[in-house]
């Protein structure tokens, strides 16, 4: 052993139809710049052929080794086994397969739904018939660009997806990663598909709780949750298309009404704004039951007094 | 020790409570909390997409009055305003074109931001500042046999990068107030997941929804009651709890107190004193802790 080398125990979660889940350990050697993939590499190679995982490029670009290591979603590729000792504090490292999505064998899920999603933003260019025919070409600018390019890096690994708590309890939210490659296209001046990418991807941005799982566990730094936020900003142009765009929208310019004429956001008012009036009475009595009722009646918050300059800060919005 | 002070709009307005018991035990610890004369709403979550520079702007008038106050650190007990302050640093430091916007809307007013200051928990200036050991001195009431999940959602966590107190993925601030309090703290799989806030606005069952994960995991772990550390996320898993209970049709409660409402009562505070709801403090009772 090298005097640099470590020895460090992997405990993998493993998953086979026949035998059901069990935990299995794994004593490997690492050095400073073992990356996981390496890890599980020599495992399979040195110790235990029946251990199935993807991995391919081994540097961030194809996306195959999207997995929990010591519960983060990480690419394993991108995870040094000893920074992970160091991050956790302990010589064993636990790997599990992604969240979210049915395991078909140990640290192999099957993404079929995260590709279903991916699939229904139509993640390509529909370009003009003119650049079709060859008679004219496309053009970008370069300020087009730098805004686009960001979120053009998806490799399509399906941590954000696996990670999201939207995505579990709500059918109709598209989900991070295709929502980042959704609005890459949306707002792409080359594109001619914008209305029919309006419908699919307005009121599903509204169904996203800004918990920024995605911005978090992304290993290229897309933060699909500012994709969404942008999405949002449709709403006003293209109108809502559906109930959380038309709920979402009323609420939002509530907040910002709220802000610029008071300073202050007073959540009672935005509600009623939001819900109308029935609705936010029917909340209302409903909340009496825990005697919670009357502190949002009760609301003691005072206008800022630097109103003016604060207004002059939103850009003189009244 | 002398600080800043945000208690954002909702502490000021439907949970007061979390400004009162933040308040009492901040005395209890020496910590002087100085309220940032005439602050404004952090833009609630929202307003940064709808105006990116006026959201900056607002959040830097804020930090750029604690920088006049001579200090450098404003501490909130709300997650949201915490995130909306400290990613509006972030933006105007990491996006020249913004930041130019940004300073055009400043000039002129009284907004003058050189970088100092920013957006603190008061969780993170209560382990980090004032230390367990001064914490666990002023135990008066040690609360024994109380178990206590450590719900830590969303904002204050993440992004890591933009927070930095400590790992969004395995976090343990919230436990080690628990622990230093004399109560267990008990940590539960969607101890970081959203409690479904953020949806009430557009997509309600989806926000209760989660809100129920929430509860219910923190149910499963065993736990008497949890503890959260943001104004929204105490509207969501407190006040709207009932929504939450008609919904799944529960014969169960789930109180939800914030953090330094816990500390207070261990400090010796009565539950009226720290404005505790019913729900908790029927807890506590049948635990002989109050």
């Amino acid at each position: 052993m090298k005097e640099l080398d470590k020895e460090v125990k992997v405990k993998v979660k493993r998953f086979s139809e026949e035998k059901g889940t069990w935990w299995q350990e794994y004593t490997v050697k690492v050095d400073k710049y073992t990356q996981m993939t390496e890890v599980l590499k020599r495992i399979k190679e040195e110790q235990d052929p029946t251990l199935s995982y993807r991995a391919s490029c081994h540097m961030a670009v194809c996306g195959s080794c999207g997995m929990r290591i010591n519960g983060a979603p990480r690419l394993a590729c991108r995870t040094i086994a000893l920074e992970e000792v160091d991050r956790t504090g302990s010589d064993t490292i636990v790997v599990e397969p992604m969240d979210g999505y049915p395991v078909l064998k140990d640290l192999v899920v099957d993404l079929t739904d995260f590709y279903n999603r991916m699939y229904k933003v139509k993640p390509r260019l529909h370009p003009s018939e003119d650049v079709l025919k060859g008679k004219s070409e496309h053009r970008l600018k370069p300020e087009d660009q730098s805004r686009l390019w960001k979120f053009a890096q998806c490799i399509w690994c399906g941590l954000c997806v696996s990670s999201c708590p939207a995505v579990r309890i709500d059918v109709e939210f598209l989900g991070p990663a295709a929502h980042a490659k959704g609005y890459r296209f949306l707002s792409d001046p080359r594109d001619t598909s914008f209305e029919e990418r309006a419908k699919v991807l307005i009121d599903s941005a509204w169904r996203c709780t800004y918990c920024y799982m995605c911005y978090e566990v992304c290993p290229r730094d897309i933060e699909p949750v500012e994709a969404i936020k942008l999405t949002r900003t449709y709403t006003t142009k293209f109108g809502p298309t559906g109930d959380a765009s038309s709920f979402g929208e009323r609420h939002s310019k509530a907040v910002e009404e709220s802000i610029a004429e008071t300073g202050m956001l007073q959540g009672g008012k935005v509600y009623v704004k939001t819900y109308g009036l029935v609705n936010s009475l029917i909340s209302m009595i409903e909340l009496m039951k825990d005697g919670k009722a009357t502190k949002l009646i009760m609301e003691r918050q005072k206008k800022v007094r630097g109103i003016d300059e604060l207004r002059k800060l939103l850009g003189e919005k009244q | 020790m002398k600080l800043a002070y945000y208690p954002g709009c909702t502490a000021h307005g439907s949970a007061v409570e979390i400004d009162v018991a933040t308040r009492k035990v901040a005395q209890t610890l020496g910590v002087e909390l100085k309220e940032v004369e005439d602050w404004n709403c952090c833009g609630g979550g929202f307003l940064d997409e709808r105006d990116p520079v006026g959201h900056a702007a607002i959040n830097l008038r804020n930090l750029s009055k604690v920088e006049k106050m001579g200090l450098e650190k404003m501490v909130t007990p709300c997650s949201v305003c915490l995130h909306s302050h400290r990613l509006a640093v972030h933006k105007y430091e990491e996006d020249p074109v913004l930041k130019e916007e940004v300073d055009k809307r400043t000039q002129g007013t009284t907004v003058q931001y050189s970088g100092k200051a920013n957006a603190e928990h008061i969780v993170w200036v209560l382990l980090r500042d004032v230390g367990l050991e001064k914490i666990k001195a002023a135990v008066k009431k040690p609360l024994v046999g109380l178990k206590v999940a450590t719900y830590y959602g969303c904002q204050m966590l993440r992004p890591g990068e933009v927070m930095g107190f400590e790992d969004p993925h395995s976090p343990h601030s919230l436990a080690d107030l628990v622990a230093a309090v004399g109560a267990t703290p008990v940590t539960f799989p969607a101890m970081t997941y959203c409690c479904g806030f953020p949806l009430m606005g557009s997509n309600e069952k989806g926000g209760l929804r989660l809100a129920y994960n929430i509860m219910k995991g923190a149910r499963d772990a065993g736990a008497d009651l949890l503890i959260h550390p943001c104004s929204l996320c105490h509207l969501q898993l407190d006040v709207t709890q009932v929504k939450v209970r008609d919904m799944f049709s529960l014969d169960w409660t789930m109180p939800a107190i914030y953090a330094t409402q816990l500390l207070a009562l261990a400090f010796g505070f009565s539950p009226e004193e720290v404005q505790l709801g019913r729900n908790a403090a029927e807890v506590l009772r049948q635990k002989g802790l109050i």
